[in-house]
């Protein structure tokens, strides 16, 4: 582990799986976190284009907060979604950015890659595609993109300085984040900060 | 952190109840924790 870090990253990462492996396989299970189509009306993503996805475009989605709701992306922008899920939000961005943009969804877990490309299949998304890797590693080329999302995953990241450099690297000059993440108002014990299972509990 | 990278331009949204009823909600009320979009630029 770095002496810096709270915990060691491989092995909170291993955790991440765990855990969202059981989101992808069983959504609609009771998580500590809300989920699925209840958690975007608590988020105020648009019911409407909520409401016309088929459920595997949504049942799996455990973000924190709504990455659009400041800012809209343009039409033709470039967009990578660092912890992509079941894709959820690459959906929502693929609708924003349309036919002239481009979605890129990246995610370390091959039953969320699975799930997020089979519903974008079915939803006819020439526009989006996902790519496996880690948010450490962006598999992007330098400058490629114009805004980076996230929703709910810096959060679970040990190293969030190396993350955030890795969205500076991938970004263009002139490009934005975009990104939900939690915010505690009171301080956290330093004991709990270092228990790896509070993390994702 | 952010601007510790070098981005500008930041921006915070109003909180999400995002724990609200969860099974998390216990640990979310005792940080209070709440989900907030954040928006920040890259200079030109």
């Amino acid at each position: 582990m770095t002496d810096t870090l709270p915990v060691d990253s491989a092995s909170l990462r291993e955790e991440v799986k765990i855990k969202y492996r059981e989101v992808a396989s069983e959504p609609n299970r009771q998580y500590h976190f809300h989920t699925g189509r209840p958690l975007t009306r608590r988020l105020e993503y648009d019911p409407v284009f909520v409401e016309a996805l088929p459920d595997a475009a949504v049942e799996s989605f455990a973000g924190v907060a709504n990455p659009f709701v400041l800012r809209h992306l343009n039409e033709d922008d470039k967009v990578v979604d660092a912890g992509s899920g079941a894709g959820f939000d690459c959906f929502v961005a693929a609708d924003q950015v349309g036919d002239v943009g481009r979605v890129v969804g990246v995610d370390m877990l091959p039953e969320m890659l699975e799930k997020s490309g089979r519903t974008a299949a079915d939803l006819g998304l020439a526009n989006v595609e996902f790519r496996e890797g880690l948010l450490e590693e962006l598999p992007v080329e330098d400058g490629w993109a114009d805004v980076v999302i996230s929703n709910g995953v810096f959060n679970l990241c040990a190293d969030k300085r190396r993350v955030f450099a890795e969205v500076w690297r991938v970004l263009r000059p002139g490009g934005r984040i975009q990104f939900g993440d939690i915010a505690n108002g009171n301080p956290v014990p330093e004991a709990a900060i270092r228990d790896i299972d509070l993390w994702t509990a | 952190m952010l601007e510790e990278i070098g981005f500008t331009e930041i921006e915070v949204s109003a909180p999400f109840d995002t724990f609200g009823g969860a099974g998390g909600e216990k640990n979310a009320r005792a940080f209070d924790v709440s989900g907030y979009t954040f928006m920040a630029v890259k200079p030109m």
